[in-house]
This record gives C-alpha cells, sequence and structure tokens, in this order.
C-alpha cells in the first residue's frame, strides 16, 4: 500500500497530464480554424475531440484520470462560395473546417480551470507532508 | 487506557486525513470524465469506531473475524452538490473546500502532537 499522500500527488499529476493534453487538442484546432484542403473540393481540417477515461490504481488505491486518444468530430463542413481558392470544387465551393472558436475557447478555460485545481492539491498535499516533517525540527 | 493513546489517536487521525486527501485528489483528477462519481470517506468518528476491537481468528470460517486497516472499505459515494449532464457527480468548488478542511485539521494535529511532546519533555526534564 502506497502513502495515501503520495497518492494524492500521483492522482493530481495525472489530471494535470490530462488536462494538458486537453489544451494541445484546442490549441491544434484553433491553429488550424481556417485550413482548408491541399487538392481542389478535398475535405479540409476535422474539428479533434477528446475524451477523459477515469482508470484504478490498485497499488495506490486512487482513481487515475487519462486522456483517450484524440477522435474526429463528424459535425459537416461549412460550405462558402468562393471560386478563386485553390481549394475549390468544380461548382466553387470551399469546404471550411468544422472548428467554432467559440466553442474551442469555452473548452479551454474549462482547462485552465482543471488544470489549476489540480495544481492546488498538489500544494496542499506538499504543505501536508512538509507539516508532518517540521515535527522532527521542533 | 495507556497515556500514549493520545500519540496513537492523533496517528490514526493523520493517516485518516492523508486518506481523504488521496480521495479528493482522485475526484479533482476526474473533473472532466464522463460518468464519474464523486466519492468521499467514512467520518472519522465511524472508522475509530469500526476498527476498535475484532475478533481473532483461529480458521477460515470465523465469521467478524477481519483485521481492516483505518483507510480500507471506508470509501462511499458522496452526497455531491450537483451533477452535469454526462453523470460527473464532482463539484470543484465543493471538493476545494474539503480539500481547505482536511489541510486545516492536519494543522491542528500536527500542533497538538508537538503540544503532547512538549509536556513529555516538561514532565521529563522537570
Amino acid at each position: 500500500m502506497m502513502d495515501p499522500l503520495s497518492a494524492a500527488m500521483k492522482a493530481a499529476a495525472a489530471g494535470l497530464q490530462a488536462q494538458s493534453t486537453r489544451l494541445r487538442v484546442v490549441s491544434e484546432n484553433i491553429s488550424n480554424a481556417e485550413s482548408t484542403s491541399a487538392v481542389p473540393g478535398g475535405d479540409p481540417y476535422a474539428r479533434k475531440t477528446l475524451n477523459f477515461q477515469g482508470e484504478l490504481d490498485r497499488a495506490a488505491g486512487v482513481t487515475l484520470v487519462r486522456a483517450s486518444e484524440p477522435g474526429l468530430d463528424d459535425a459537416p463542413f461549412r460550405l462558402e462560395r468562393d471560386p478563386g481558392n485553390p481549394a475549390a470544387d468544380a461548382a466553387g465551393m470551399v469546404k471550411r473546417p468544422n472548428v467554432d472558436v467559440l466553442i474551442e475557447m469555452a473548452d479551454m478555460r474549462e482547462a485552465n480551470r482543471g488544470y489549476q485545481a489540480n495544481l492546488q492539491v498538489i500544494k496542499q498535499s506538499r504543505e501536508m507532508v512538509s507539516m508532518t516533517i517540521d515535527l522532527l525540527r521542533s | 487506557m495507556s497515556d500514549m493513546a493520545l500519540f496513537d489517536l492523533a496517528a490514526r487521525n493523520a493517516k485518516w486525513l492523508g486518506a481523504r486527501q488521496a480521495v479528493i485528489a482522485s475526484n479533482v483528477a476526474n473533473v472532466h470524465t464522463p460518468g464519474y462519481k464523486a466519492m468521499e470517506m467514512r467520518a472519522f468518528e465511524d472508522t475509530l469506531a469500526r476498527t476498535k476491537l475484532t475478533l481473532s481468528a483461529t480458521s477460515a470460517r470465523h465469521l467478524g473475524a477481519t483485521d481492516a486497516p483505518v483507510t480500507d472499505g471506508a470509501k462511499r459515494e458522496a452526497a455531491s452538490w450537483d451533477t452535469v449532464y454526462s453523470g460527473n457527480s464532482v463539484n470543484l468548488e465543493q471538493q476545494m473546500l474539503k480539500a481547505g478542511e482536511v489541510t486545516r485539521a492536519n494543522s491542528l494535529n500536527v500542533s497538538l502532537v508537538k503540544a503532547f511532546h512538549r509536556m513529555y519533555l516538561s514532565s521529563v526534564k522537570g
């Protein structure tokens, strides 16, 4: 059986990693919000989505979190008429990515908040450990 | 009851607080996991009452002879402030409040141990 405070820090560290993976995916989506296809009439960048899974760590007795492999959002692409665009098809229509920057921003805020909470838990666990160690000093 | 029961009680409380902090850390880590239910430790008084005396087992068929440690099987589903659409019942504000409670209780516990220790020292030194 692992020391519960180390287990707490392990769980919080897993949370930090999951939330930063989520932030990475959000930034990929935002940076590719206008990426069209390289070939005429082709599909543009598809929005990536992420899911979190709880995972019981039996040795530590805590539920860690893991981010799944990114999946693709199957929402329809935005169609726009722009005959001069290199990615336009024969009818002059261009497919734009299905990324909504507003949604990505909200997602980023949420990931940020989760990251901060995990960081706070690590700080408090460390404080508890050092309080116990300070018993030896007095 | 021996005088050292004070230290034993403080040690048990510290162990329980550590386990509670681990449970809170799991909840915070899974704050965005779909379907995750927030957990909570049983109250310290209950845990203490359950782990007082256990019958010793001389056969595997004896009942009620389990010698469970303080933190085992003490988790249960927590009453949460709200459950979101994905089935997740972790409320971040509630968890941070609980984490603050744990830190405060740990600080009290450590101060008490220090005070007991000072008392012992002063009686030994005279």
